[in-house]
């Protein structure tokens, strides 16, 4: 396909497709080096604290598994939303929407109940090396996801005033990348931190 | 319509497959095998399912999968290279 003007693209672009959506993109695309410098920070960190706690001491798989499935259930439901506001069904992406949010939030309180747990075990972001590693790398990601859950509030509050429709829904696309993203490096982040 | 059968039932499938992995990923840990060949590899599988398929990376523009591949290139190539660089003090943990 060569056409100028992409679904729901409002303007005649260079490459044919929507600025917005290929902003996105790049975005997603530096926000991947983000993580991995985290990522990589916390590895070669891994074993050289001086004093403990340890991950193998602090670590609590079980409830970060839980964690773990809710963030894929939200990545479900938001793409679930977006196929319903394809199909020109506003309710059903309102729902999914609000399924998606609500994911979210379920997620940060398993963090927040994480991280709670940890400090109570005295780790904390200058304990050691893991615990500095740790919860920057977690941190950050957890602040991606409640950012991600504003931005769904704003999408969600944009469709109860009729501003989605089947005809222009891009806000929901934008999201559910956004979205799928923050989900796409907890997978990466569980495997990394929890469970290698 | 039929394409929106069809594609959330891909969306039902990838769900159920990023599950059953992950379940996958927590046994292996209680198994005695080497954990970094099996859960890389796993892990990666289950981002490139969100990317694919959720992300629609699979069905869109080439140029978002270009731009995307161009930050998860330098992401990866940062992360080897920091391993490269610390790769004899790496301490094996657990």
């Amino acid at each position: 396909m060569s056409e100028a003007l992409a679904p729901h693209q409002s303007e005649v672009t260079a490459l044919g497709v929507d600025n917005r959506k290929l902003g996105i993109w790049a975005l997603l695309g530096s926000e991947a080096v983000f993580f991995s410098s985290l990522i990589v920070t916390y590895l070669v960190m891994r074993g050289r604290s001086v004093t403990g706690p340890t991950p193998r001491e602090a670590l609590n798989v079980p409830l970060t598994a839980v964690n773990t499935f809710v963030l894929i259930c939200s990545s479900l439901t938001m793409v679930t939303a977006l196929a319903a506001i394809q199909r020109g069904d506003t309710r059903g992406l309102r729902r999914w929407l609000i399924a998606t949010a609500l994911l979210g939030v379920a997620f940060l309180s398993g963090q927040a109940t994480e991280f709670t747990l940890l400090a109570s075990q005295g780790l904390s972001l200058s304990r050691n090396l893991f615990g500095a590693t740790f919860f920057t790398l977690t941190g950050f990601h957890g602040a991606h996801v409640l950012a991600g859950v504003i931005w769904i509030g704003f999408v969600l509050a944009r469709a109860f005033r009729g501003g989605v429709t089947q005809e222009n829904h891009m806000a929901v696309e934008l999201v559910g990348l956004y979205w799928h993203f923050v989900d796409l490096v907890w997978i990466i982040i569980f495997t990394v931190v929890y469970l290698i | 319509m039929e394409t929106s059968r069809r594609m959330q039932r891909t969306y039902l499938g990838v769900f159920v497959a990023l599950a059953v992995l992950t379940v996958f990923e927590i046994a292996v840990t209680y198994l005695p095998v080497p954990r970094i060949p099996v859960l890389v590899p796993l892990a990666l599988i289950k981002a490139g399912l969100v990317a694919l398929f959720y992300m629609h990376l699979k069905y869109d523009r080439r140029v978002f999968g270009l731009i995307f591949g161009a930050g998860l290139l330098m992401g990866i190539g940062l992360i080897l290279s920091l391993i490269a660089l610390f790769a004899p003090t790496l301490v094996d943990v657990k």
